[in-house]
């Protein structure tokens, strides 16, 4: 069962995500900021993040870049959630190592397909 | 109020232009290139050039009173017209020689030589030619203004040649010619109207350049004051657009986090229902859901539009295979057609297999005339066509939705792409739809340097026509030809 972290600052968004992907049959850890969203990372290894970018203080980029620097949870594919669709947030996200972006309100249907792409690496190179 | 009595202004201004216009086009022609850009030396040198072309009209009146009333004339009224005459020459060389303050202290000099020369022989101290010296200090205010070094040296000139008369006189007070009573009360009557009329013709001539300089001034100001305003006026615009603008984009961008838990929660209550066949609640939370998406779609199309209006909606190009967008937005589709017995058929045969484009402006445009040729066909035909269309340089990619529907009234067609515009016999209860869609749908287009067309016959169909540049964003500026208008209209 793949293990996914959500960090999300608004709670009812964070829950209601958490439940859908349940039902899809994932198992899900939350965390409500930047800070806690690393040392999550850390202690759960989850197969992927998806990260919401407004988290306050610390933002979901600077989170991804400390996720991305550290050799342990480096390999995390970390897929950015925002409620802006500009391009340059999409090209942000992108150059500080995520490996997907999507918009909220999730199009769960949308988004599943791209953790389903992001895990499939993963499992290639577990099984490898 | 300003506007009328600025144009009243302007008719007086007029009325009084034509002789003071010919005058000043007569004189102006004298005044050197190099003078050109010093207003007040201008109006200087046209004081000059004035009394030196038509001073010696009246001038050489006295030359001439003389030679009539003198029984002997000699050869001191010739000199006396020579060099009054010579005040002609002076507006030829300031012409072709320039060098303004030397001809005026030579032009004074020559002024009081002739004053003092004709008082000399004509009756000393009390020649009635004597009025003349009242001219010269007035003259000298004209050519050099009240602010001028030249001051100093004009009153110099002035005193060294009274000096040098006095002299003269003091030794030989006989020197003069002895003229018959008669004949100097006929020369102070002729000398004093002359200079009556000298002095009065510089004094109106003056008046009307200093006229003219306060009306223009006038009106420069004027003028400037409006366009300061103006420019006021329309930064204020600007920054109450702006503002507008930050607003609406704030307020959509907060209205989408709770709506994200409205949707997210009646997705998952309708999952759960249909799972547990809780048929009783199942069609009120797909109305929840429905309705959401409705406002979430509406709230992306306000978000959008007013992005698009700030200027910050950017583009996002990538390499795409356009016919697989279109099929897959297609899809979306294709069930909602067949509701309406509605066939969706995609020509794609003349395709390109990629091209350059912000693909999620792309989707949501083919998206949006497909929504529409749905909403708006019944037991027909919607086609799709994707196809790349090179006209000289430029190859262009051609995305077309062509449908069998009740089309457009050509009355209706001109508002198509204003927001907020939708079909007057097409009720937004019938057909729903906000009427921003085709606005964001123009407006995307022109952002990626392209165009929409379209074309409808009421009854027959409609087909819109997308039209983007290979690589979009670029080559805004030429539009082909015959599409230089986002409208096209078919023969109804």
């Amino acid at each position: 069962m793949p293990k996914i972290l959500i960090v999300e600052d608004n709670e009812m968004n964070r829950d209601v995500l958490a439940r859908r992907l349940q039902r899809h049959g994932f198992s899900i850890y939350c965390a409500e900021d930047g800070p806690s969203g690393i040392s999550a990372a850390e202690r759960e290894r989850p197969d992927l993040i998806l990260m919401d970018i407004a988290l306050g203080e610390m933002d979901g980029w600077e989170a991804t870049q400390r996720i991305k620097a550290s050799p342990a949870t480096a390999d995390i594919p970390i897929i950015a959630l925002t409620a802006h669709a500009l391009a340059s947030d999409r090209q942000r996200s992108i150059e500080v190592g995520c490996a997907g972006f999507e918009t909220k309100p999730v199009d769960l249907p949308r988004l599943l397909s791209k953790i389903e792409a992001c895990l499939a690496p993963t499992n290639y190179r577990a099984i490898a | 109020m300003r506007c009328a009595s600025a144009e009243a202004g302007v008719a007086m201004f007029i009325r009084f232009q034509p002789t003071i216009e010919w005058v000043n086009h007569f004189v102006g022609w004298f005044i050197p290139a190099e003078m050109n850009g010093d207003r007040e030396k201008q109006k200087q040198a046209k004081m000059f050039l004035f009394s030196h072309i038509f001073g010696p009209f009246i001038g050489n009146v006295i030359p001439a009173a003389i030679y009539v009333l003198d029984p002997h004339p000699t050869y001191d009224v010739a000199i006396l017209a020579l060099s009054i005459t010579a005040f002609w020459v002076f507006p030829f060389v300031l012409r072709w020689w320039g060098h303004y303050e030397a001809l005026v202290i030579l032009s004074v000099q020559n002024l009081i030589f002739c004053i003092l020369w004709s008082c000399y022989f004509y009756g000393g101290v009390t020649s009635p030619t004597l009025s003349w010296v009242l001219t010269i200090p007035l003259l000298a205010f004209f050519y050099i203004g009240p602010h001028s070094r030249l001051r100093m040296v004009l009153l110099g000139l002035f005193l060294f040649n009274f000096v040098a008369f006095t002299a003269v006189y003091v030794v030989d007070p006989t020197g003069g010619k002895h003229l018959p009573l008669a004949s100097l009360q006929g020369l102070g009557l002729v000398s004093t109207t002359c200079t009556g009329i000298y002095v009065m013709m510089m004094a109106i001539y003056y008046a009307k350049i200093l006229a003219s300089g306060a009306e223009l001034e006038a009106e420069a100001r004027q003028h400037l004051a409006t366009s300061v305003a103006l420019r006021q006026a329309a930064l204020e615009a600007e920054r109450a657009g702006a503002a507008k603008t930050e607003f609406l984009a704030k307020t959509s961008h907060e209205l989408r986090t709770p709506l994200s838990a409205i949707l997210g929660y009646s997705k998952l209550m309708l999952e759960e229902a249909v799972e547990e066949g809780d048929t009783h609640s199942v069609p009120d939370l797909e109305n929840i859901y429905g309705a959401g998406q409705d406002l979430l779609k509406l709230i992306n199309e306000i978000l959008d539009l007013a992005k698009l209006e700030a200027g910050r909606m950017e583009l996002f190009i990538e390499t795409c295979d356009p016919g697989a967008i279109v099929g897959d937005v297609a899809q979306d589709y294709i069930e909602a057609a067949r509701r309406k017995r509605t066939e969706i058929v995609f020509d794609l045969s003349r395709a390109p297999k990629e091209c350059l484009c912000d693909i999620q402006k792309v989707e949501e445009t083919v998206g949006q005339l497909l929504d529409n040729a749905v909403k708006f066909t019944e037991n027909g035909k919607i086609t799709v066509s994707v196809e790349q269309k090179i006209t000289g340089s430029r190859a262009d990619l051609v995305i077309a939705v062509r449908d069998t529907g009740i089309g457009i009234a050509r009355d209706v067609i001109p508002s198509l792409f204003e927001h907020f515009t939708v079909s007057q016999d097409s009720s937004s209860s019938k057909y729903g739809g906000t009427g921003l869609g085709l606005a964001l749908c123009q407006r995307y287009c022109r952002l990626m340097g392209g165009h929409i067309l379209v074309e409808s016959t009421v009854g027959e169909g409609t087909c819109f026509t997308v039209q983007l540049p290979w690589k979009p964003g670029e080559n805004t500026a030429e539009p082909l030809p015959g599409a230089t208008q986002a409208l096209q209209f078919a023969a109804a």
